[in-house]
């Protein structure tokens, strides 16, 4: 439970600062503080040396896997107020406040990864959409970025009402919110599921999907992400992405089955309906921006080999894709904020003036596309991997192996601009000595993980 | 026909219709006062329940405080049947085919769950809504979820600040 109050704590404690404090830079090093005491919070949980219980009744779990999950995305969120900290303090008049919605965000990361109860799930989940509707329309001169807000804020109404609706009807179901459910029972002599939990449980599925934007739930995400400003668009599209798709597997695994044969051919047909929408419409952008948010798409069709195949690989391989994909988005977004044009052509010559932001993005962008030596290569190999495990028909892996080499095309694209244009890549302000650090920090991690990603399972299994 | 019984119906029916005519209306604001029907009738059914504290926090809440809210800005924005975008027919094809799927998908859920059948409500017995229930429940089990739920109120109340407050 440490993850949960220590964030919420800290939040609260950035509202404070954001009166008390007048000095935009405090803000910034207050929630690196801040980030790195939850960090040693949880992962001091996660081993067991201390932590803070309440009884909750069973309506909180905390696992290995999710702990660990937790760790990842603390770690992410620092490496990400490290790297673009001051692009944060930058949109708007409300600097601390971002933060403090950012903490908030961290709770209900660590209530999905832990949630025991529907209800639980439920909390969390509006937990980390209603800051996110807010960030959106932070940058409130900026129309688009009110469009952007107005509509995710629409949409994602409805679809809270329709994840409600889906939980009132496994409760009518099962009698309680647990997350375990009903199963097989015996209806006047036949051995069946309830059928007031199935319908619960596939709103509640297309609900998630929805968050996780994946097809035919995810309309809103390219106006969203490209309409937010670019450094919240990095957040939402990787840490909160990655963390609904736990939470869909922990729903998932727990009641395996209840959707009966029929999950064979659903799951495929999302699979294969979200890659080939995500891979195809993002080779045709003009925008890196609304490039990577077509590609964010792509990148949940992977994922979702992980609800698929349900087995301790795709566990690993969720917590690996999540590392690689998020660090690799991150680390993009993080350049692409500081460019003036947000097209191809803006990246035109990156190479020349900047070699190691260039050369960062590029490891970045091998990474998406999952060339091998990178992470992003492991862990698509794991999500295939644990896919075939669990007895996945050879089609589905040679689409998603098509898919992924049309990915190649337009994440390439970018690499062409920079290395193989003649242009002149105008940024806003020269890259900071610690910016170019950073990236390569990122860009090395990236890199070692490619190599040997078991250094990632040790600590979920050590 | 006991009274509880002819109650129970009229107040169904109530609320049926109540909802059918929130979409069906023409006018926003009629849309509003027919939901505004519509909360009435639940709550008659709560009460049915012996749930008065949820009937009365539904009507001082929904009812009340939200709806008035809804009309406000209903008022304010001067919405009426001239301002009502066209949509095109596809659009409103897609609307109804999903629209129409879910609905019988629900509808063959109620015909096939074979546990609701011969189950009625439970009328004017068990003391589970009552505000004592409630409360021993919400300080004991339904503590934590209780508690956390205020972050849920700390960061809507942060955004209302963020967004609606003059630069």
């Amino acid at each position: 439970m440490n993850a949960i109050i220590v964030s919420a704590v800290f939040g609260v404690l950035m509202m404070f600062a954001s009166f008390l404090v007048n000095n935009k830079n405090v803000y910034r090093y207050l929630a690196i503080i801040g980030l790195s005491v939850l960090l040693l919070a949880n992962i001091l949980e996660t081993y067991a040396i201390w932590s803070i219980k309440f009884d909750s009744f069973l309506q909180l779990s905390f696992e290995r896997f999710g702990l660990f999950f937790n760790s990842i995305a603390i770690a992410a969120t620092l490496f990400y107020v490290l790297l673009s900290g001051k692009d944060i303090v930058r949109v708007g008049n409300y600097s601390a406040e971002y933060f403090v919605l950012i903490f908030f965000i961290l709770c209900g990361v660590s209530l999905i990864t832990s949630y025991n109860s529907l209800l639980m799930l439920f909390l969390g989940i509006e937990i980390i959409s209603i800051p996110l509707y807010i960030l959106t329309g932070s940058d409130k001169k900026n129309l688009k970025s009110n469009e952007a807000a107005l509509k995710y804020f629409l949409m994602g109404a409805f679809s809270t009402g329709l994840m409600l609706m889906g939980i009132a009807l496994s409760y009518g179901a099962v009698g309680n919110f647990g997350l375990e459910g009903r199963g097989v029972v015996a209806f006047g002599g036949s051995m069946r599921v309830s059928f007031l939990e199935v319908a619960g449980l596939l709103l509640l599925f297309i609900s998630m999907s929805f968050k996780a934007s994946a097809a035919p739930f995810h309309f809103w995400t390219p106006d969203v992400y490209e309409g937010a400003p670019s450094v919240f668009t990095s957040f939402m599209a990787t840490i909160v992405k990655a963390t609904v798709f736990i939470g869909m597997i922990k729903l998932l695994e727990a009641r395996t089955g209840i959707f009966g044969p029929t999950w064979q051919i659903i799951l495929p047909l999302m699979i294969v309906l979200t890659l080939a929408i995500g891979n195809i419409t993002a080779v045709f952008q003009q925008s890196v921006k609304r490039m990577l948010a077509y590609s964010s798409i792509a990148q949940a069709g992977f994922m979702l080999f992980a609800l698929w195949s349900a087995n301790d690989m795709g566990r690993e391989g969720i917590l690996l894709y999540s590392v690689a994909y998020t660090l690799a988005t991150v680390g993009i977004f993080a350049v692409l904020v500081k460019m003036k044009d947000y097209t191809f052509d803006g990246f035109n010559g990156l190479a020349a003036k900047q070699p190691l932001v260039a050369a960062s993005v590029a490891v970045f962008v091998l990474s998406l596309a999952g060339i091998p030596l990178t992470a992003g290569f492991f862990a698509k190999y794991f999500m295939l991997a644990s896919a075939i495990k669990s007895g996945a028909g050879v089609w589905l892996l040679v689409v998603a192996v098509v898919f992924a080499a049309v990915s190649v095309y337009y994440y390439f694209r970018l690499i062409q601009a920079m290395y193989f244009k003649e242009g002149e890549a105008e940024m806003f302000e020269q890259p900071t000595n610690s910016f170019k650090g950073m990236l390569a920090i990122f860009a090395v991690l990236l890199i070692v993980l490619g190599i040997a990603p078991s250094l990632l399972f040790n600590y979920l299994y050590f | 026909m006991s009274i509880t019984e002819i109650l129970f119906w009229f107040l169904s029916a109530l609320a049926l219709v109540g909802a059918l005519m929130v979409v069906l209306s023409r006018n926003p604001v009629h849309s509003v006062l027919w939901l505004v029907a519509t909360f009435f009738a639940i709550s008659g059914h709560y009460i049915l329940m012996n749930a008065q504290f949820l009937a009365i926090v539904n009507i001082i809440v929904y009812a009340g405080a939200i709806m008035v809210l809804f009309l406000f800005v209903i008022m304010l924005m001067n919405l009426n049947s001239e301002a009502e975008p066209r949509k095109s027919w596809m659009m409103q094809l897609a609307g109804v085919l999903a629209g129409g799927c879910f609905m019988m998908v629900l509808v063959s859920l109620v015909r096939q769950t074979a546990e609701l059948g011969g189950k009625t409500a439970l009328v004017k017995e068990g003391n589970i809504g009552l505000i004592k229930q409630l409360g021993m429940k919400l300080f004991s089990e339904y503590t934590v979820p209780f508690e956390i739920s205020s972050v849920l109120f700390l960061s809507a109340m942060v955004g209302a600040v963020v967004i609606g407050k003059k630069d």
